[in-house]
Formats: C-alpha cells, sequence, structure tokens
C-alpha cells in the first residue's frame, strides 16, 4: 500500500514574497515569548506555519483558489509541513498534527488530477504531490489576498481577539455573543 | 584580653599625643596585638588581625549599638540576610556549592567538546546552544527587572504603612484593607479564567474545521467514485484476461457483472464472525453452511487471505495498478468520517466559551463595582486622620498613587515571575535535548561524570537551603522565647521572619503578627525596640551555641523607651543569658531631694548581674573650667 500523506508531508509549501513584510512579519512571531505577549503586540500566530494554515483554510471555504502569479518570488518558512502542530515544548498549547490530513483530504478533492493514472503507474507520485502542494499555495494565496486586503480596509480589524475567528469561520455579526 | 587554652592574647589601641604651640595633638594610632603561648613566650602580631580574630568583624558591626533607633538593623533587609548568613551552617555549603559549580562545569565543558568532534551534531548543538544562550538572556532580563520591581515594592509598601500611621481608625483601615485585597484576589482570579485567545483554539481545539464537513463530503465522494473506476476497470481487465481466472470469472458472474467490493471488505474479523455465525451480518440473513450465501462469504475471505500472501516472482502476471494510493485514502476517508461528530460539536463549543466569557465578564463588572465602593469607603477613613487638613489631601493623593502603583508591580512581578517559570521549562526541555545529543555522541564515561557531578551539586544546594530553613525556624523560636521574657506579663504578639524568594534571590521579611496571622502595623516603640533585642540575643545565643564560643554585645541607652519596672525585667533576663552584654542605661537614678545629688534608686538592688559600675562626673567640679571635669567609676 502506497501513502501518498507520508510522502505529501515532508514538502514545505511556499507563499508569494510580498506578504512576507505585511502578514508573516506583522502577525505571526516566531521563537517563543508568552501567549499573552504575543496577542499583545498583535501577534495572533505563534508561527508562520499558524498564519499559512488559516490562510489555506480562509482560501479553501471561500473558493479563493488564486495561483501565485508565476513572475512572483515565491518563499517558504523551512518548516516542513509534518512538523506544523507538534508543539512539544510550548506551554499552554496542545498538538494539532493532524490538522494536517485534513489539509491533505481538502487538496486531493480540490486537485484535478488523474489518480487512476497514478495507480496504473502512467504518473509519478511527485507529479502528483507537486500539484497538490500548487493547490495548496492556491488557496494559501487567496486566503492571504482576503487577509490583506481587510488589513488595508481597516487596519484595527485585527486588534479584536475574535477577528481571525470571525473572519474563517464566517460567523456574521450577531451570531456569537460580544 | 582573651583567654583560650592557656594562651592569651591582648589587643592594645595606642595613640602619641604631643603638645604643640600650646595644642594637643594626636598622631600615630593604631592596634598592637601581643599573644603569649602556652609556654609563656610573648610575641607580638598584627593587631587588626588579632581583634578580627578574636571579635570578627561581621559579629562586631551588629554587637555594637547606640540607642534604640540603631538596634532597627532589619529594615535593611540585607542585613538581616547577612547576619544569618554568617551564622546559619548553611554558609559551611558555600564553598562546597562553588566548588560544585566548577566541577559540573568542566564536566559539562568536557561532554560539549567530545560532541562536537562529531560532524554529524555539531549543527543540531550550535542550535540548542543558541537557543538556550537566547533563553539565559532572557532570564537575566527578567531577573534585573524582578529586582529592582522588588525594590520598588518594598520602598512602596513603607510609604504605605508610613501613611496609614497618619489615620485614626487604623483597625479599620485594616479590615478595609483586607476587603479591598480579597475582592481584587477576586478580580484576579475572575481575569484568569476569560479566556479570549480565539485564535489559538482555532488550531489547539480545531474550531478552524467547523466548516469541513462539505469539503470532507467532496473528498469521501472524490475516493469512492475513484474506488468504484479503479475496481470497474479491474474487472473488465480481469475478463480481458480471459480465464486463469476462473475464480475472478466466477466472482464476477456472481455479481451479475456488476463491481465487486475492494478485496478485505468487510475485514477479516467480520468475515469470521459472519462465517462462525452462520449470517450474513450485512442484509441480516442467514447463511447456512454449504449454502450459496456461505460459499460465497468464505470464497471472499479466501480471496483476501491469498492477497496478503508474497506474490511468487516466477510468475509474472500482467497487473493493471502496480500501485495502490487508494486503499489509504480510502482509510482516511473513513477515519474522518468517525470524527464528523466532533467537526459538528464545534460551534456549540464556540458559543459556550462565548457566553461563559460573557458570564464572567459581568462577574467581574460587579466585582469592580463593590471594589469601587470600597475604595470609596477607605477614603473616609483615611481621611479621619490626626495630620492637618493642608496635608491631607497630599497624603491622599499619594496614598491612592501608591496603592495603583504597587497594584501593577504587584501584576508585573506576577507576570515575570510565570514568565520566568516558563523560561526555566525551556530551559530544561533545551537542556534536555542537548543531553541527548550527548548520549549519542560522547563517551559513556564522561556523560556519566557529568551526571554525578550534577547530582552532587543538587546536593549541595539542597542541604543548604535545608539548612538556612532550619536556622531560621530556630531564630524564630529562640527569638519568641527571649521576647516573651522581655515583656512578662505584657502583650507581645509573634515575631515572624517571613522568607520570600523571588527572582532567585531570598529575603527575610520580618514582621509582628497577631496569633491570628494578622499584621500588627503601628506596635508601640517599646515592643518594637524589645523585638529587636530579642532577635539580636537570639541570634547571639545561636552563634556561641553554634561557634562554641561567645562574644559580647554593647548597647548603649537601649532601652529608653521601657520604663524601670521593664528594664528591670529586661537586665534580669540579661543576667540569665549567656553571653557577654555590656550596657549602658540611664536609669535607677534619682536625686537626694535634700542634697541635690544623684543616687542610684534602691531598686537596683534587686537587679542581677556580673558586674556594675556607675559612671559619673567626679564631684566637686569648675563649672567653668575644662581641666577640672574627671570621671568617676564606682563598682555597684
Amino acid at each position: 500500500m502506497n501513502n501518498l500523506f507520508d510522502k505529501w508531508k515532508t514538502r514545505i509549501p511556499r507563499y508569494n514574497e510580498e506578504f512576507r513584510p505585511v502578514l508573516f512579519d506583522a502577525l505571526s512571531k516566531k521563537f517563543g515569548g508568552s501567549e499573552k505577549t504575543k496577542v499583545d503586540l498583535g501577534k495572533h500566530f505563534s508561527n508562520n506555519y499558524e498564519l499559512y494554515m488559516f490562510a489555506f483554510f480562509l482560501g479553501l471555504y471561500n473558493n479563493e483558489r488564486v495561483p501565485i502569479p508565476d513572475k512572483a518570488k515565491k518563499v517558504d518558512f523551512n518548516h516542513a509541513i509534518q512538523y506544523w502542530g507538534s508543539k512539544g515544548n510550548t506551554i499552554g498549547r496542545t498538538d494539532f498534527t493532524i490538522l494536517q490530513e485534513y489539509i491533505f483530504a481538502a487538496l486531493v478533492a480540490r486537485t484535478d488530477v488523474d489518480f487512476i493514472a497514478l495507480e496504473k503507474g502512467e504518473i509519478t507520485e511527485d507529479e502528483v504531490i507537486k500539484a497538490l502542494l500548487q493547490t495548496m499555495e492556491a488557496y494559501t494565496n487567496g486566503g492571504l489576498i482576503c487577509i490583506k486586503e481587510k488589513m488595508e480596509e481597516n487596519s484595527n480589524y485585527f486588534l479584536q481577539p475574535t477577528a481571525f475567528l470571525r473572519m474563517v469561520l464566517n460567523f456574521k455579526s450577531g451570531t456569537l455573543p460580544d | 584580653m582573651a583567654k583560650e587554652n592557656n594562651e592569651k592574647k591582648s589587643i592594645t589601641r595606642y595613640f602619641t599625643v604631643k603638645k604643640k604651640n600650646g595644642n594637643p595633638e594626636i598622631s600615630n594610632t593604631g592596634i598592637e596585638g601581643v599573644e603569649n603561648n602556652r609556654k609563656g613566650e610573648r610575641s607580638q602580631v598584627d593587631g587588626e588581625l588579632l581583634l578580627n580574630q578574636i571579635f570578627p568583624f561581621e559579629i562586631r558591626k551588629y554587637s555594637m549599638f547606640k540607642g534604640e533607633a540603631e538596634l532597627d538593623i532589619f529594615k535593611d533587609k540585607d542585613t538581616l540576610m547577612t547576619l544569618i548568613n554568617s551564622f546559619s551552617s548553611a554558609k559551611y555549603y558555600e564553598k562546597y556549592a562553588a566548588k560544585a559549580a566548577f566541577l559540573r562545569e568542566r564536566a559539562e565543558k568536557a561532554v560539549e567538546d567530545a560532541t562536537k568532534t562529531s560532524n554529524k551534531n555539531l549543527q543540531e548543538y550550535k542550535k540548542l546552544e543558541l537557543a538556550i544562550e537566547g533563553l539565559h538572556r532572557e532570564r537575566e532580563k527578567i531577573l534585573t527587572f524582578i529586582e529592582s520591581a522588588e525594590r520598588q515594592r518594598d520602598t512602596l509598601e513603607g510609604y504605605i504603612k508610613e501613611t496609614e500611621k497618619f489615620a485614626e481608625n487604623a483597625e479599620a483601615l485594616d479590615t478595609i484593607n483586607k476587603r479591598i485585597k480579597k475582592i481584587e484576589e477576586q478580580i484576579n482570579t475572575i481575569e484568569g479564567h476569560i479566556d479570549e485567545k480565539y485564535t489559538i483554539p482555532l488550531f489547539d481545539e480545531k474550531w478552524i474545521l467547523m466548516p469541513f464537513e462539505k469539503v470532507h463530503q467532496e473528498f469521501t465522494k472524490k475516493v469512492a467514485d475513484l474506488n468504484n473506476i479503479k475496481r470497474e476497470l479491474q474487472t473488465e481487465f480481469d475478463k480481458q484476461k480471459g480465464v486463469k481466472e476462473g475464480r475472478r470469472q466466477a466472482t464476477a458472474d456472481l455479481f451479475n457483472n456488476t463491481i465487486p467490493l475492494p478485496v478485505g471488505v468487510p475485514s477479516k474479523a467480520h468475515m469470521e464472525e459472519m462465517l462462525k455465525d452462520q449470517i450474513c451480518k450485512i442484509c441480516n440473513r442467514p447463511a447456512k453452511k454449504g449454502s450459496e450465501a456461505y460459499n460465497f462469504m468464505e470464497e471472499r475471505l479466501k480471496e483476501y487471505l491469498q492477497s496478503q500472501n508474497p506474490k511468487s516472482k516466477t510468475k509474472e502476471e500482467p497487473v493493471l495498478y502496480p500501485n495502490d494510493y487508494l486503499t489509504r485514502l480510502f482509510a482516511m476517508g473513513t477515519q474522518q468520517e468517525d470524527g464528523l461528530a466532533k467537526l459538528r460539536e464545534i460551534k456549540e463549543n464556540i458559543t459556550d466559551r462565548f457566553e461563559f466569557n460573557k458570564k464572567r465578564k459581568q462577574d467581574l463588572e460587579e466585582c469592580r463595582e463593590k471594589l469601587e465602593k470600597e475604595l470609596a469607603e477607605r477614603d473616609k477613613i483615611v481621611g479621619l486622620s490626626n495630620i492637618g487638613a493642608d496635608r491631607l489631601t497630599d497624603v491622599f493623593k499619594n496614598y491612592n498613587g501608591w496603592y495603583q502603583d504597587l497594584k501593577r508591580l504587584e501584576m508585573d512581578l506576577n507576570e515575570k515571575g510565570k514568565k520566568l517559570q516558563q523560561i526555566d521549562n525551556e530551559l530544561k526541555d533545551k537542556k534536555g535535548e542537548k543531553d541527548q545529543v550527548d548520549i549519542n555522541s560522547a563517551q559513556t564515561f564522561l556523560i556519566n561524570t557529568k551526571n554525578i557531578l550534577r547530582d552532587i551539586e543538587t546536593i549541595i544546594s539542597f542541604n543548604s537551603l535545608k539548612k538556612f530553613d532550619e536556622f531560621i525556624e530556630l531564630m524564630q523560636l529562640k527569638s519568641n522565647e527571649i521576647f516573651q521574657r522581655i515583656n512578662l506579663d505584657a502583650f507581645t504578639g509573634i515575631i515572624v521572619f517571613e522568607k520570600r524568594v523571588s527572582g532567585g534571590k531570598t529575603t527575610i521579611n520580618l514582621q509582628l503578627q497577631e496569633a491570628d496571622g494578622n499584621i500588627l502595623h503601628r506596635p508601640n516603640q517599646s515592643l518594637l525596640t524589645s523585638m529587636h533585642i530579642s532577635i539580636l540575643f537570639a541570634i547571639s545565643e545561636l552563634a556561641a551555641e553554634l561557634k562554641e564560643e561567645g562574644f559580647p554585645m554593647i548597647f548603649d541607652a537601649p532601652t529608653s523607651s521601657f520604663g524601670e519596672t521593664k528594664t528591670g525585667q529586661f537586665l534580669n533576663l540579661i543576667y540569665e543569658t549567656e553571653a557577654q552584654k555590656i550596657l549602658l542605661v540611664k536609669d535607677f537614678l534619682e536625686t537626694d531631694p535634700k542634697t541635690r545629688e544623684l543616687k542610684i534608686k534602691p531598686e537596683f538592688k534587686t537587679v542581677q548581674r556580673d558586674k556594675a559600675f556607675w559612671i559619673r562626673l567626679k564631684r566637686p567640679f569648675d563649672r567653668k573650667n575644662l581641666k577640672t571635669l574627671d570621671t568617676e567609676i564606682i563598682p555597684l
């Protein structure tokens, strides 16, 4: 039995470099610091990959599939998918590696790849994984664009603790207690 | 002069006085030391050194007190710590602790060097070292902050206590302060319960999957469709292949040309169970042994078991699918299907969290209102003070300001304390990771040595701490014992040595408490003086017990607030203690109404003592001529 998931999760997906200063540096904090300090600094995400995952789901749920333009510079944060969510030593956080499987399932569902050809050996595993990663990058890119637009529209929006929750889960105002 | 083991040591202070142009001039001052050994041989030694040997500097510092005010040497918290450290046997561990730390560091260095020689681990090792270094730097910063914040806190507490003295009704103020503290604690607890970090549970509690069900359906449908296509093609392929095929053909026939389920569905265990019970538990019909249904099931199971056998390499059969990715995808779909119930609960969980926080915020609002009322009440009490109205406003302003600052400081300290704890935990983890790299790289001998030396260091620091705590406990016991004896038949309260450890630094806070733990903020001077004397005596007695040698204590008018009866009791107590104490007092004197001469009161006869001298101005003297003044020493 072959395992596409195990192979896929060893990869590092990329994103458009233009989002690095405006989103990744601004919203996520690497290298420790307490959760409270992070929120105080407007750093809602503990790691770059958290923001990446968030943007992916945001793009996925809103059907914002926008491939990174060819001429754009693509960058990554040197952290393979399989390590995303393995919190280990971070106090007060729990492991969320299981989310990797849900991302993968979404990619399989939304990637136009001939899986029968893969079973037959007519196309390679690497080709399929490449296509899956492209889908992932496209949804993430779509999500990142949404976040950036929101930020430009109202720079104070992300100061609210519920900002990201409402955005991705599409809670309309009034559906949750204030 | 000191005598010990038939040796005599004497110290003499010398100076030269010369008359120059009619004025005296003092020069050539110093201390001379002379030692007489057992044989009676005399030798001159360094006077300063001998003095320090006989009457050590650290004790001398706490042996001579001039007046009551000087007795409160404990205002400065470091003084009490220095004193305790000088006498507690914990100090004997200090040099061993330093040595143990040195050896541990050397052993760690040896292991590190050995590990670094292995190129494989070098990069990982450097990364860990950098992380540890960073954490240490952050730790240092926090410690500096804590140290300065604690100093600030002590100052503020001092100001607040000082201001509270102005309040007429100190007891009422104390009660209301306790109520305020309780409400503030409630507020802190509630604030701790409010969790408004809504981004973190998106991941940790998988809230982000709330809308995922639709995508999941797409995924399972796609995988199921792919499976169908795959099997359809397989069946077709098998048919095309003709018939070695008997079995497969048979299978296809049985299904009336429909596509069979994948091999292995239902599972082996389920198939065996159904065969055993002779029932098809999928369609809930009997499948008696030998029946068509039974034989079909048996055939399916055989087919699965055969699929598990290694394929014979000699028989190269053409296969349609050399890969099998879909089985794993199918399993993933099933697994996620099982998790759907949890996804459906997410919305409710989020609403619950919001409701919970909303309720806590309401509680918080109520507490804050209560606090406002109590604060206003306190303002009224502080207002009833015994200082002029013009200063009152200032005191008010400062009092509330200090109080707010103190609260903020305490919150900061609390926060930093937690942060420190977190860094310590991270450091422990990182060091653990580093140790793991060591285990994989360095020699066992080096690692064992390092571990043993680490253990030794831990034992020494544990013992040092234990000895310190024991000494504090003993000192508290002894101080209170003496305290009770000085204040015979009077209210005393209890002396408490409150140990505070914060930011790796230990301080001792001295308090006078009632039996129920209430702090006495305003003890009278006499009680305060007797408390300080009790502690000094306790230290002196403990020093005598521990060092098996006593040192004198010299007090100049320490008991001016005592009154004669209490001074009498105090002097009698001193007589009972072992270490030598020299006191200068101005009590027990009276003027003879007839002769106008000073005399010692008869009550002094009841005072027990080893020796007493009356030092007085020799009479007669010429009021206008300084040269006629002299001191007269009268043994009593």
